[in-house]
């Protein structure tokens, strides 16, 4: 419903009620919303806040710099043009972007594995993050450490699924077969690997 | 099968599964609330694992980035439950100009107004009893725009969804702007109407936060040119923030 007129002009006199620009740059919700509304300066603060955690993961997961590069590109641009649909009571800006990176660099190894390339790597791969890579930031630190003490807690099939899922980009099928595992243990442990570590890390919603 | 589905949850939420497999997952999460809400909690979850991989990019990545946003449209927002955005090619972006030249509906009606905009804005049948409490006067002073014998009626869809439809009467110097459907934008912002003329323009009206419809009397139109709609902070700018949502023109 609307507010006649002659009421909405008498809003003039009284101080605005918008937020102040610059006020509501600390939460990556924020800068989102105001990407959505076309302004690139707010693209331009996100990409700040954003760009090492698309990067760091496309390059985890692609493990080529180049591509890793292409790929992160392709995903922050997803990003702006598709800011207009990220709704914040369905969760965190940061998963929201992380989710379109990492399902980007997902996509990316498995065309490549269609076409042969990656398979002979596959087995070798760590799938473990590198914990003193270049990634350890002072920012970052704390963070590291509890989703690190948090992997800890998970049991050693469950961590391995996970891991090398996540960071190793594979099907759980492929993760079966890497773990010598069963289709459907790998699943469930999975999900029960994925619940513990949501409760360790006490995401709320 | 439902079962099975559902055990995919853990996967889907780490891009473990196949396209075929996700479709599944999806459409089963669009119709089960409480496993949405698990899915949602494993995916803020599996986000966290980014923590530890991030790594400053190169620096042209920034330049990159930015120059290629300047040259790419947003896409329109939805707002469907389970939905994920489509990996699509991006489009080339059209700059946004105030008065765009796409085509435009634009008729002459007497007393058959209500009917036209009832057709074109579904939420206009309705208003009669929505707005109640707002007076039996202000309903009489709409029912004259509709059914002035000059009344013209001008629509245009919004961005993002939704439309804008004006019955306008230069002899009333009255105009009924019925919003309807716009992009939900959430209960921290408010669509604010503005009469735009070339000096400048002047609020008409602000929506109720969160609000994505709704019908009003805008008086002395004087020498407005467009009638526009904005998205601002709850309660409404006391200027108006561009683009505009819609830009109704009513002088050609």
């Amino acid at each position: 419903m609307f507010e006649q007129g002659a009421e909405a002009h008498r809003r003039e006199d009284q101080p605005r009620l918008s937020v102040v620009p610059g006020a509501d740059t600390a939460t990556a919700e924020a800068l989102l919303h105001r990407t959505a509304l076309g302004e690139d300066e707010a693209f331009a603060a996100l990409y700040d806040l954003m760009s090492g955690r698309v990067y760091g993961l496309c390059l985890r997961i692609i493990r080529d710099p180049a591509q890793a590069e292409e790929v992160a590109q392709e995903v922050l641009v997803e990003v702006w043009r598709t800011a207009t649909r990220f709704d914040e009571h369905r969760g965190s800006a940061a998963a929201w972007v992380t989710t379109i990176a990492h399902r980007r660099a997902v996509d990316r190894v498995r065309s490549a594995q269609a076409a042969g390339d990656r398979e002979r790597r596959a087995a070798a791969e760590s799938a473990e993050p590198e914990y003193d890579s270049v990634a350890e930031t002072a920012a970052g630190r704390l963070e590291h450490r509890q989703v690190r003490r948090c992997l800890k807690t998970l049991t050693e099939l469950q961590r391995q699924a996970v891991t090398l899922a996540y960071y190793g980009g594979h099907t759980y099928r492929q993760v079966a077969t890497l773990l010598e595992t069963a289709v459907p243990t790998v699943k469930s442990r999975i999900r029960d690997g994925l619940v513990k570590l949501r409760d360790c890390l006490e995401v709320a919603r | 099968m439902s079962a099975d589905v559902h055990t995919l949850i853990g996967p889907w939420a780490l891009d473990a599964v196949d396209a075929d497999e996700r479709l599944q997952v999806e459409r089963h999460l669009a119709e089960c609330a409480s496993c949405a809400q698990e899915a949602a909690e494993l995916r803020e979850t599996v986000a966290r694992l980014a923590d530890v991989t991030v790594i400053e990019p190169p620096p042209r990545l920034r330049d990159s980035v930015l120059a290629e946003v300047r040259r790419t449209r947003q896409e329109a927002p939805v707002a469907q439950p389970g939905e994920t955005p489509p990996a699509e090619a991006p489009v080339p972006a059209r700059r946004r100009r105030h008065r765009r030249r796409t085509p435009r509906l634009r008729l002459a009606l007497g007393a058959a107004a209500l009917a036209v905009v009832a057709a074109f804005a579904g939420v206009f049948v309705g208003w009669a009893v929505d707005r109640e409490p707002a007076g039996i006067d202000e309903g009489t002073r709409i029912a004259a725009v509709l059914e002035a014998p000059d009344a013209e009626v001008d629509l245009r869809e919004a961005d993002g969804g939704g439309r804008v439809v004006v019955v306008s009467s230069a002899e009333l110097d009255a105009a009924v702007v019925v919003v309807s459907d716009l992009a939900d934008v959430g209960e921290e912002r408010s669509y604010q109407v503005w009469k735009v003329e070339a000096d400048g323009q002047v609020s008409a009206g602000v929506m109720d936060p969160g609000d994505s419809s709704a019908t009003m009397l805008v008086e002395g139109l004087g020498d407005t040119e467009i009638i526009g709609v904005t998205n601002e902070p709850a309660g409404g700018s006391t200027e108006p923030t561009l683009p505009m949502v819609a830009d109704v023109d009513l002088s050609a």
